[in-house]
């Protein structure tokens, strides 16, 4: 679990800008739903900003983790790592993880932006920090789809596949079915996009729980298939 | 005692574009077995396939056809890359302080905090780098980059060191260093397979050589067995004459050096004689690696 850790670590370190520009963007985005602090703040607009701080966070991940790998090897810095006694699932676990701690930062960032928010448009902020949660299990998913898509595929269209495989059965109707509650993210999604601050909305875990077992089946798919692909450039 | 690395007829395909189905062989039925302790010497052009060989050994590619072992294992098996160090060609870094970079190398091969920290001492000092051990290797020099790469190979006391063109973007005087080192590595017992295209270096200090070319393997043996010429001889002689010999080289003290064929080897002694010269020695001719390789690889271009 160590090098997992380790590279996880260094995955973070090396994306350390991009976060910071995206605390900013979040901080920024909050102030103009706060139009730049004058007045009281509507709570449609809130929950917009939730609602769309939540997707993106989302896409975020699933850009980040499309492009890891490919990074990695058109830098050739992969070949170190890789040399030393790490698997590859164990590189992909890390790469996961690197982008679900980034995920997890970038959701805190929102949660507080958040909680300042709620408090100028005098609503509760009781379901903030549970839709945190929901973000972050959202985040894993869409990294760990995006980055099995991105062991076969070059990491722009594992990216569109990602979001089409995430957006199409909210376009199919499909999550009118039963059956649909399995569809990775789904139900993340649904519950986004049923976000109020009413005290109606609950968080349910059973979405986080299949989301994170979905990840899980997806990174042994990613390590199955990227067990298999070479991944020296050959530079002969 | 089995071969440190061992390939056993790899072959290595690759495809010529997305949309091709042609496909291009790297590396075709390629055999080796290197043993415990020599520095081994992998030579060939560009193109030749050494890259892939190397990268078959590490597990960073599978073998079309074949398979191969690694300390005893199959190629690709994590664990046994903790006794492994690599240097690859074009060596690509994390930019972080060197020292901070080899700990990260090292716990990766899940060496404890305590030895780590000795042990990236010594490497520094090894590739005379202790002095800049606080600086971020995105401000070193190529030259620098390439030692920092050679330490962290060496960062977990490997018992093979797999080094792809390590000297590639060396100073002649960090060349000798770099020499001096693998020497001193090979003395202290670990075997070292070094993959080059300066002969110069190999011919200077791998036990043995094996060049490839087209993804075949045309020769391997012991570097002075490859060397010494079966069919020249030369000839050193004093007394006599540079004319009338047609490879000749006046040395010091009227010395002069005669390079002859094998058939013509009697009839050179008896000019010399004849000429009332004395023969100082006869031997086998030496030849170059350079000149060995250039005939190997034309031959086998059939140039």
């Amino acid at each position: 679990m160590k090098p997992v850790l380790l590279i996880a670590g260094n995955f973070l370190r090396e994306h350390r800008w991009p976060v910071l520009i995206l605390f900013a963007w979040i901080a920024l985005t909050a102030l103009a739903a706060a139009d730049f602090g004058r007045g009281r703040v509507a709570p449609d607009d809130v929950v917009f900003y939730v609602q769309q701080q939540a997707l993106y966070i989302c896409v975020f991940s699933a850009f980040l983790a499309a492009d890891a790998i490919h990074n990695e090897r058109r830098s050739r810095r992969i070949l170190l790592l890789l040399s030393k006694a790490v698997s590859r699932a164990e590189y992909l676990l890390a790469v996961i993880l690197g982008t679900g701690a980034m995920a997890a930062a970038y959701a805190v960032m929102f949660a507080l932006c958040g909680e300042w928010l709620t408090a100028r448009a005098v609503l509760p902020s009781a379901n903030l920090w549970p839709m945190t949660a929901l973000i972050v299990a959202g985040s894993i998913v869409a990294a760990t789809v995006a980055m099995f898509f991105s062991t076969f595929l070059n990491p722009y269209v594992a990216t569109a596949l990602t979001l089409g495989f995430f957006s199409a059965p909210a376009f199919l109707h499909a999550q009118r079915h039963r059956w649909s509650v399995w569809l990775p993210g789904l139900p993340i999604l649904r519950q986004v996009v049923d976000f109020s601050f009413r005290a109606e909305w609950h968080m349910r875990g059973t979405a986080i729980a299949i989301a994170l077992v979905q990840s899980v089946l997806f990174w042994v798919l990613a390590a199955a298939v990227f067990e298999r692909r070479d991944i020296a450039v050959p530079v002969e | 005692m089995p071969g440190v690395l061992v390939y056993e007829s790899v072959s290595k395909d690759y495809g010529s574009g997305i949309w091709s189905r042609r496909r291009v062989r790297a590396l075709d039925g390629f055999t080796l077995s290197l043993e415990h302790g020599e520095i081994f010497g992998f030579l060939g052009p560009n193109g030749a396939g050494k890259t892939t060989a190397i990268h078959l050994a590490l597990g960073f590619m599978r073998p079309s056809l074949g398979s191969g072992r690694l300390l005893g294992k199959p190629f690709g098996d994590a664990p046994t890359r903790r006794r492994v160090g690599f240097l690859a060609e074009n060596v690509a870094l994390y930019h972080r302080s060197a020292q901070e970079l080899l700990k990260f190398y090292g716990a990766l091969n899940g060496m404890r905090p305590h030895r780590l920290r000795l042990r990236c001492r010594e490497v520094l000092r090894q590739v005379e780098l202790e002095m800049e051990a606080d600086r971020n290797v995105a401000r070193f020099s190529r030259g620098m980059q390439q030692r920092i790469g050679l330490a962290q190979a060496l960062i977990n006391d490997p018992e093979l060191l797999i080094l792809d063109e390590p000297t590639s973007a060396l100073d002649p005087l960090a060349r000798v260093a770099m020499r001096e080192l693998l020497l001193e590595v090979n003395r202290a017992g670990k075997t070292i397979f070094l993959s080059s295209h300066l002969l110069s270096e190999i011919e200077l200090i791998c036990h043995r050589v094996a060049i490839l070319n087209k993804g075949r393997l045309i020769k391997i043996g012991k570097t002075d067995d490859l060397l010494v010429s079966r069919d020249r001889y030369e000839i050193i002689a004093r007394g006599v004459a540079q004319d009338g010999f047609t490879r000749s080289r006046m040395l010091k003290d009227g010395r002069i050096e005669l390079i002859v064929s094998a058939d013509s080897q009697r009839d050179a002694l008896q000019r010399v004689w004849a000429m009332g010269g004395e023969v100082l020695s006869v031997n086998p001719a030496r030849r170059t690696l350079e000149e060995v390789f250039v005939e190997l690889t034309n031959r086998e271009d059939g140039g």
